[in-house]
């Protein structure tokens, strides 16, 4: 007997045979069948105990309601809150991408120093203490030189306690330059100042009104309170209310009117003055409102009839005069009939002479303080602030002039020209030595954005509050990131066209993630740093404890329902001097009111007009687009990294375009590379571009993809108000 | 056509033939020379035995890894202790959903400060109680993240005991080691002790057979268009 | 038991979407993207790979300016229920996997991640493009998976996934209805993420076989069409349009055809 080769099989062969009757087979067969269903890299969520919280969103003015959905510590969704006056349950794409924002990778985790060139990107962390000192020690220093005007503050709005922080602080320490960033609030402001006599802001009770004429404004993208202003063309819907859409462009919300009427672009005041025209002429006016309530109505009459007659009217505006004769009367004839503007979502000021005209014609109607028109309520009263101490720098600085000329000279009625801040830094004729940019992006979304680039070279020490490493945020020197606005108290005023005043209150619903800190704690911080006398107007503890009291009876109900609203209505008054609406407010030369904008530009290099437009998936606000709003951006508007505009084919045709071809868009303040999408639904002649792209900053989701429309649109100065009244600039396309 | 290459490889291949059958010859030669090998069969035996054993004994042993729970729990002695038996601690919560194991504040409720002499008792209180550190209890019955068990189909609307498919772990005075697969991740319980998949009681094995089964059973739906059974979208997610 | 099961009304749950409504905002498909743990990438512009259970398309009229016209047409899994209702629907016809399969007792048609191996064949089945591949692993920014929900499993690289009518809304509605000891659960507490973000009210959900529920009535309206119904494949989706162009892009009509 040999060991042989026969032996080794034969223990092969056993081997295999008790291999196939022992478990490792079958066994590791599923095993591995179920490693391969759960690669260990794919995350499992936790589960845990779901809770909801109720807060207030603050990623666009709209001030909607959330209830936060989350498990255990985490917050795992946001929805809108049910019951909210303003949303009732309905989100907008932006408040549903929160949480990418609060868990995203472009958040602030703690307080930077720049250490580099500006702009660089080269940060030292530094401690709170620090921080606070410094802008203490910067301050302190320009006070005692007399140069405490010389400090500014750029905010997202100045509604809201933490704004009116800021505000009070520049008034303490000496400075009059508190600006919030353009919009057509600043022209409604103006207005209602003008023509009702008082600080006011416009509210629109137009879930009631009947037939509502919008002047250029994206009732469904974004004009107003986003969500507030879907929910009304809903209901517009089911009541029988008609809407009529008078832009150069088919947008969603021409599309969705009953009825579009497309015009040539920045002609909408001499529309309304046409159709103001043709309701005094078939006296389709409201005779009891304007002969008991208005005052100028002749002087105004006078005007329209002359200048404004259909013929004229058609020859200006591009529309037949049969339709706008038509418009007027169903516009007269309805019961509760408004009109609006504000192009798109309103980010543009626009020329206060076409909203007077539009506020004309809700004087013709008389459609003003009452049921399904517009109102005007007084600034929010919600807030119970105890008086400051100025002292003599204070009382000193705050009267010089302020940057941005508002207030002085010939734009005495103005609150805010944020719009010329830029220009003014850069030429010169104001000196900023310390900029605080709260919750807002100005080189990014302001106007000709290489004019702010210049301005913000020649401010020495620039101080970002942003909680997110934006344009701005990049090239500031220091960076003191606030909490997000899920990790913050903070009261939310709803300051966009409301028929009555909403206050939401936002709530910490996770605790704060980074080395993060609440602007309103620092501002307090920095003002006890810099003790008296610019301490003593500061005596809170903490902003939690500032809020609490200025907020007073309401705090509660605000804690436990998440919102507060005023329930009376306000009462019908003109403040102006003869007690009645101003169809002229005070301007002595109508025409020079009622001037045409034109273009920027020369029409012979230029044949094109570009017009910047708004959409819901693009946010162009202070905040930058998350992930999930980027991923819903159809590939019509941007593909890759390439932005598309919309031409009309036979535009695209005489300049030898297709689509989907380059070329080079060239307007007077810069040039892109783009894309050409055929669009019917423009006019010929137009280039239109999406707001909110071609962002240089945060993260790979959303940097480099498409042009800033606002390197290539500048400002025009509205000579009545220096309100910016750009609505497009002169363009041309060039082959690639 | 044939070049005189191929003759010669034809040749040559013819002459291995050959040789090739003499070998063989030769072989069985050998063999019945010798006789039967007595080895083959004790090599074939060895061979099996070897592989029954690694399979069935340290196969397993390898395949699972054993893990203490941080806290030797005595379930029978805090049975006896409250008056709604299980769901006294394994509660459900408002919104139906089901709580699982409780989290340190409900035991804190009464574990403030030791009680007894247990020292299991005193690790619990002192290194989490004190501390306001969660346990990392070690769940046996945790099904993959795939699975939505809803516990309260089955023991509200259903009426089913515990027991049927967590076992009497209510009687137990001590908490078994918990064996992890290596591979998977999933708890053994799973899978069950049994390697050969032997199910004695219902407890046993909780795959997705056995809940198929037991739904097949018990309801009688055939609502899935695929298989003739319960739904897909009844247990999974 | 069997007895109580048998109890149970079926349930056939649909969604009626009214396009006039529409305002084409993206809400939805976020609201969507944000409950069921749908990844995203960097280039999310090639839409042919862009995970959207929920897409929105925009239709147009085809006519030069000024007649030119748009809509907005939402698109979530049609969950067809085949011809004659009985739940052979393309996909389900097709798995080899027994990865999709259609409840008889809600007219859902699931999707069981672990159980697909990524073959396609539902993808090429589907006449409406409501599913989708994963040819990558998803991956979250770093701290972002926080706000990833336990309600729904996050998918792999290899394997198809498409929208559920949000069904474990529909699994914790009936948790609760149970803990509370009812056995049936009230029309709005299962209603899916998209209907309840729509700014305009525009999408209606509910049981078609409930004439309590909203989308009874709705779906009887004279504007109300679905997707392809001459395929036979019986989706639960319907839309209402007022216009006629919009009624007619919901299936392919020849020029000169009738509606």
């Amino acid at each position: 007997m040999k060991i042989d080769r026969r032996c080794f099989l034969s223990l092969g062969i056993g081997g295999a045979a008790g291999l196939a009757l022992s478990p490792i087979p079958w066994k590791l067969a599923d095993d591995s069948a179920i490693w391969t269903q759960m690669w260990p890299w794919t995350p499992v969520p936790a589960d845990g105990e779901t809770t909801y919280v109720k807060s207030a969103c603050t990623l666009c003015p709209g001030g909607c309601g959330i209830s936060v959905r989350k498990v255990d510590n985490r917050a795992v969704k946001i929805e809108g809150m049910e019951g909210h006056p303003v949303n009732d349950g309905g989100i907008c794409l932006l408040g549903l991408s929160g949480l990418q924002l609060l868990y995203g990778p472009t958040r602030v985790k703690t307080p930077l120093k720049r250490a580099g060139e500006r702009g660089e990107g080269k940060w030292v962390k530094i401690t709170w203490e620090e921080a606070i000192s410094e802008v203490a020690k910067k301050l302190g220093d320009l006070r005692e030189n007399g140069e405490s005007s010389s400090v500014a503050c750029i905010s997202g709005t100045d509604k809201g306690s933490v704004p009116t922080l800021f505000k009070r602080f520049l008034s303490v320490y000496g400075s009059p330059n508190f600006m919030r960033m353009p919009s057509v609030l600043d022209s409604y402001e103006l207005a209602l100042s003008l023509s009702f006599g008082f600080a006011a802001q416009q509210g629109f009770d137009l879930e009631k009104a009947d037939f509502i004429l919008s002047f250029g404004s994206g009732i469904i993208e974004g004009w107003g309170s986003p969500v507030r202003m879907i929910r009304a063309k809903s209901s517009w819907r089911e009541s029988g209310g008609k809407t009529v859409q008078v832009e150069p462009r088919l947008s969603n919300t021409a599309a969705k009117s009953d009825k579009w009427i497309p015009i040539n672009p920045g002609t909408e005041y001499a529309l309304a003055l046409g159709l103001a025209g043709v309701i005094i002429t078939k006296s389709l006016y409201r005779n009891d409102f304007v002969k008991g309530s208005t005052s100028g109505f002749d002087k105004f009459a006078g005007l329209v009839l002359s200048a404004y007659t259909p013929d004229a009217a058609e020859k200006i505006t591009g529309i037949k005069k049969e339709t706008i004769e038509a418009l007027a009367v169903d516009f007269a004839r309805a019961a509760k009939p408004v009109a609006i503007c504000g192009r798109g979502q309103g980010r543009a000021q626009g020329s206060l002479g076409e909203l007077m005209a539009v506020q004309a014609l809700n004087a013709l109607v008389g459609n003003i303080n009452k049921e399904g028109g517009i109102f005007a309520f007084p600034n929010p009263g919600y807030m119970a602030w105890p008086d400051y101490i100025a002292d003599d720098i204070a009382a000193e600085g705050i009267k010089k002039e302020r940057a941005d000329g508002a207030g002085s000279g010939n734009f005495g009625y103005a609150k805010n020209l944020t719009n010329r801040f830029a220009e003014t830094v850069k030429s010169g004729k104001a000196a900023v030595n310390v900029l605080f940019v709260l919750e807002s992006n100005p080189l990014y979304s302001l106007s000709d954005t290489n004019t702010v680039k210049e301005a913000f070279k020649k401010i020495p020490f620039i101080v970002s509050f942003s909680s997110f490493m934006d344009e701005t945020a990049i090239n500031s020197d220091l960076i003191l990131p606030n909490h997000v606005y899920l990790e913050r108290y903070e009261d939310v005023y709803v300051a966009t066209g409301l028929s009555k005043p909403v206050v939401s209150l936002s709530k910490p619903v996770v605790s704060p993630q980074f080395n993060t800190k609440h602007a309103g704690d620092v501002v307090l911080l920095i003002a006890k740093e810099m003790g008296s006398p610019v301490a003593d107007s500061f005596p809170w503890k903490s902003y939690s404890a500032c809020l609490e009291e200025i907020l007073g009876g309401k705090w509660d109900k605000l804690v436990r329902e998440g919102f507060w609203t005023d329930g009376a209505s306000s009462t019908p008054v003109f403040k102006t001097s003869s007690g009645k609406f101003e169809f002229a407010g005070g301007f002595i030369d109508l025409a020079a009111l009622f001037a045409p904008v034109n273009a920027e530009g020369d029409p012979k290099a230029y044949p094109l007009l570009l017009i910047p437009y708004d959409s819901m998936r693009i946010a162009s606000g202070y905040i930058g687009d998350p992930p999930f709003a980027v991923k819903t951006v159809e590939d019509t508007v941007l593909k890759g990294k390439d932005a598309l505009v919309e031409v009309n084919p036979a535009t695209a045709r005489a300049g030898g375009f297709s689509e989907g071809s380059y070329a080079i868009l060239k307007t007077p303040k810069g040039s892109a590379k783009v894309k050409v999408h055929l669009f019917d639904g423009i006019m010929p002649g137009l280039v239109a571009m999406p707001r909110g792209l071609g962002h240089t900053a945060y993260d790979n989701y959303l940097a480099g993809k498409g042009i800033n429309v606002n390197e290539l649109i500048g400002t025009v100065e509205d000579p009545a108000s220096g309100l910016d009244a750009a609505w497009g600039i002169r363009a041309n396309l060039i082959k690639a | 056509m044939s070049t005189p290459d191929d003759k010669t490889k034809g040749v040559s291949a013819d002459t291995g033939g050959e040789d090739a059958i003499a070998s063989f010859k030769g072989v069985d030669e050998k063999e019945q020379g010798e006789g039967p090998g007595g080895f083959v069969i004790l090599f074939f035996i060895i061979g099996f035995v070897a592989s029954l054993i690694i399979g069935w004994v340290v196969f397993p042993k390898l395949l699972y890894s054993q893990k203490r729970q941080p806290v030797d729990f005595n379930h029978a002695l805090h049975v006896e202790t409250v008056d709604n038996g299980c769901e006294s601690c394994h509660i459900f919560r408002e919104d139906g959903s089901y709580a699982g194991v409780p989290k340190l504040a409900q035991c804190a409720d009464c574990h403030q400060e030791v009680q007894g002499e247990s020292p299991e008792e005193k690790i619990f209180v002192e290194e989490y109680v004190a501390k306001e550190k969660e346990v990392p209890w070690l769940v046996y019955s945790k099904q993959p993240d795939c699975v939505f068990f809803s516990h309260s189909v089955h023991v509200k609307l259903a009426g089913m005991d515990c027991v049927t498919c967590h076992g009497p772990i209510g009687e137990s005075t001590s908490l078994k080691p918990y064996e992890e697969n290596r591979l998977t991740g999933y708890s053994r319980d799973i899978w069950g002790k049994s390697m050969a998949g032997i199910k004695k009681n219902s407890w046993d094995r909780m795959k997705m057979d056995d809940c198929a089964e037991c739904h097949e059973k018990e309801t009688g739906r055939k609502s899935s268009v695929q298989t003739d059974k319960d739904a897909c979208f009844v247990c999974h997610k | 038991m069997k007895e109580e099961q048998s109890k149970e009304k079926v349930k056939k749950f649909g969604m009626v979407i009214d396009l006039d409504k529409c305002t084409g905002c993206g809400a939805c498909m976020v609201a969507c993207m944000a409950e069921n743990n749908v990844p995203f990438k960097e280039d999310e512009s090639k839409k042919l790979d862009s995970i959207t259970w929920l897409r929105i398309y925009k239709l147009t009229n085809g006519k030069p300016f000024p007649d030119a016209d748009i809509c907005y047409l939402p698109r979530p899994c049609q969950h067809c229920g085949g011809k004659g209702e009985h739940g052979h629907s393309p996909c389900v016809s097709v798995c080899p996997a027994t990865a999709t399969d259609y409840s008889k007792e809600t007219g859902i048609v699931s999707q069981i991640y672990t159980r697909c191996f990524g073959c396609r064949y539902c993808m090429a089945a589907c006449p409406y493009h409501a599913r989708y591949f994963n040819w990558w692993d998803p991956v979250w920014p770093d701290g972002m998976e926080k706000y990833l929900s336990p309600n729904v499993s996050v998918r792999m690289r290899g394997i198809v996934e498409k929208c559920s009518f949000c069904f474990h809304r529909y699994q914790l509605a009936k948790d609760k209805a149970y803990f509370e000891g009812r056995r049936e659960i009230e029309e709005n507490e299962y209603q899916t993420a998209c209907t309840q973000a729509c700014p305009a009210g525009a999408i209606a959900f509910g049981d078609l076989n409930n004439p309590k529920h909203a989308v009874y009535e709705l779906k009887k309206s004279s504007n109300a069409f679905r997707l392809l119904e001459r395929l036979q494949t019986n989706p639960k989706v319907y839309y209402i349009s007022g216009r006629e162009w919009v009624r007619r892009a919901g299936d392919n009509y020849l020029k000169d055809e009738k509606k």
